[in-house]
């Protein structure tokens, strides 16, 4: 028979690794200095955020949301337009962006968690898009499909002394590591808590679930919430680090779609799953960008720069992300239904299996 | 104890069950007093299950009324049956497949309390009671059926009910591993529980009920001790017919 043994107290040397981790990337600005290094740096913590706090509702609950573009917005178009327009300063811009984002959440979800499968999902979509329409067409407010252009962030000054004038990257580094690691902390708390129990009971059988007592709507609500809490503060810091927002590129179906995939490549129900999903996917979207993809191809002489294929891989690939994802997912469900990290841990678990069986032999 | 000891634990009151133009449940009436065991049968499509479904709150019933405690549960949600005292297993059981068999049950055991840490020692002492202490660890997926049975069980144990629902609990199991049931439906009687039981084996369920009630194309055939019903000549005929030939 094979055991699957699985370690239920925190071992000492995760916490070790962990910590050594995040010391490593605490420090890294004072060597690092390249402006690149540090934007490639901080899109990582943002997905790692996004994905952290998707992983909470549809990881380990089972709740397929493809609509976490909504709170991503919302955190962005509240602290930026309240920044802009009415001069308030993001970090008091935040919580009306926070608690406008939890708010909507709990409405959203009591109305879409009737919804079971598929129809959830679509539900999601649908909501996110009346956002985006929203934001496209509500100009006084949003400025359309324009966008905001950000003119500025006032200096951060606690009790007279200028902690920093968000002129480098290196706030944003620092902002995106802190929400990062609280977003993982959440997320080990969440997952050894009643209500993390309770999610990854929703999620395996939601009839079963309810018999043994727990209110199905009330506690993907909760997981909603935090969820939602956590997109909009990426979505905030999304939008003050870039310095200009749009429909299309803070409500847009890409950032739902991205968000879903950071979990799901990464392995989905795990700590560190949206961890590895969001380097991965970084990683790949700043290739794509800088079309190092079609250079390969080229590199490795499968495709011809001269010919007319080679012209058009120039000229689309760099754009053809969504495509690029979407056998990401189409892979990743055929090869690693668990992600990256779940299979890393079956192949682990099968080979224990069978030394084990092979001892007992 | 100050209660009357005649006090029911669970009225059924004329209940039925229509979908559509089909009645399920017709019209089914029967008390359960504390501390007994009552044995559900009748044949295929009887409206045995049906009649779990409207007393654990998964159907509202058309008509009639259900009293568990002598309170009033139509219109209940299944996790309001539950946090009052009543669970039910489920006929083709549902193993939290993904999660390891004590989660399983540590599940069941918050609803009682909010600590993950005490829902772990009740989960531990439940796992003892259905003898799969050693299973502890393994995924609740990869368990083969006889111990899916006693996981659901150890589940149900968990949220500390005084009424437990057990849909077919033996159904699929081979004679040992149904001896092995048996003699945990009968434990759990010893520690003062009440259990209404659908069983579709006769021997089984002659031995551990204290009253059997007979369902029929969804209405009450018979009931009474399992003597009585099985030498009911009505009920030989629906029910029995071929099987004490």
């Amino acid at each position: 028979m094979p055991p699957t043994p699985r370690n239920r107290g925190l071992a000492v040397l995760p916490i070790v690794l962990g910590i050594a981790g995040v010391v490593a990337l605490a420090i890294l600005p004072k060597f690092v200095e390249s402006p690149y290094a540090l934007q490639m740096m901080v899109l990582f913590f943002l997905a790692v955020i996004q994905g952290e706090a998707w992983n909470l509702i549809g990881g380990y609950g089972g709740q397929y949301s493809v609509g976490h573009a909504a709170y991503f917005g919302i955190g962005a178009y509240t602290v930026i337009v309240l920044l802009q327009s009415r001069g308030i300063a993001p970090w008091w811009g935040l919580f009306p962006a926070l608690m406008l984002a939890v708010l909507v959440a709990a409405i959203v979800g009591s109305i879409t968690f009737r919804l079971r499968g598929p129809y959830f999902v679509l539900a999601s979509i649908a909501v996110a898009e009346i956002f985006r329409l929203a934001a496209l067409n509500w100009k006084q407010l949003t400025n359309g499909a324009e966008g905001i252009l950000l003119s500025g962030i006032p200096p951060l000054v606690i009790a007279g002394v200028q902690i920093t004038d968000f002129s480098s990257k290196v706030p944003f580094y620092y902002m995106g590591l802190a929400l990062a690691v609280v977003t993982v902390l959440v997320t080990i708390w969440f997952q050894g808590s009643k209500l993390g129990y309770y999610l990854q009971a929703i999620r395996e059988d939601q009839d079963a679930a309810n018999s043994l007592g727990i209110p199905l709507t009330f506690y993907k609500n909760v997981a909603l919430m935090i969820s939602a809490f956590f997109t909009a503060f990426a979505g905030a810091l999304y939008g003050l680090y870039v310095g200009f927002i749009d429909p299309q590129t803070a409500v847009g179906l890409d950032i739902s779609v991205q968000i879903v995939l950071t979990a799901i490549i990464g392995g989905i129900g795990t700590i560190l799953g949206p961890v590895i999903g969001a380097a991965l996917l970084v990683a790949l979207s700043e290739a794509l960008r800088s079309n190092a993809l079609t250079d390969l191809l080229v590199g490795i002489g499968i495709v011809n720069p001269a010919s007319t294929i080679g012209q058009f891989l120039r000229d689309n690939l760099s754009h053809a992300h969504m495509l690029i994802y979407g056998v990401l997912v189409a892979l990743t469900i055929l090869y690693m239904p668990d992600g990256v990290l779940g299979g890393i841990k079956n192949q682990i678990r099968k080979r224990r299996a069978r030394a084990a069986a092979g001892g007992a032999a | 104890m100050t209660t009357a000891p005649t006090e029911p634990i669970l009225e059924i009151k004329s209940v039925s069950k229509h979908f559509g133009g089909l009645a399920a449940n017709s019209d089914v009436s029967f008390t359960m007093d504390e501390g007994m065991i009552l044995g559900l049968i009748g044949p295929n499509g009887a409206g045995k299950t049906t009649l779990f479904n409207c007393i654990t709150g998964y159907y509202p019933p058309t008509k009639g009324e259900i009293l568990f405690k002598g309170g009033r549960l139509n219109g209940m949600t299944p996790d309001q049956v539950c946090k009052l005292g009543m669970v039910r297993t489920w006929q083709k059981v549902r193993p939290l497949a993904k999660l390891t068999v004590l989660d399983n049950v540590v599940v069941g055991a918050l609803v009682r309390t909010g600590s993950v840490k005490e829902a772990r020692e009740i989960a531990r002492e439940q796992l003892h009671v259905v003898k799969m202490a050693h299973k502890a660890d393994f995924l609740a997926g990869g368990l083969p059926i006889g111990e899916r049975k006693k996981l659901e069980v150890a589940r149900v144990l968990a949220t500390k009910p005084d009424l437990l629902l057990l849909d077919e609990v033996m159904g699929g199991l081979n004679p040992a591993e149904s001896e092995d049931i048996i003699q945990l439906i009968l434990d759990i009687k010893k520690r003062g529980l009440t259990q209404m039981v659908i069983e579709h084996d006769m021997k089984a369920i002659m031995r551990i009920s204290d009253r059997i009630v007979v369902l029929n194309s969804g209405e009450k055939l018979a009931e009474g001790a399992p003597q009585e019903v099985v030498s009911n000549p009505e009920v030989v005929t629906a029910y029995l017919g071929e099987a004490h030939v």
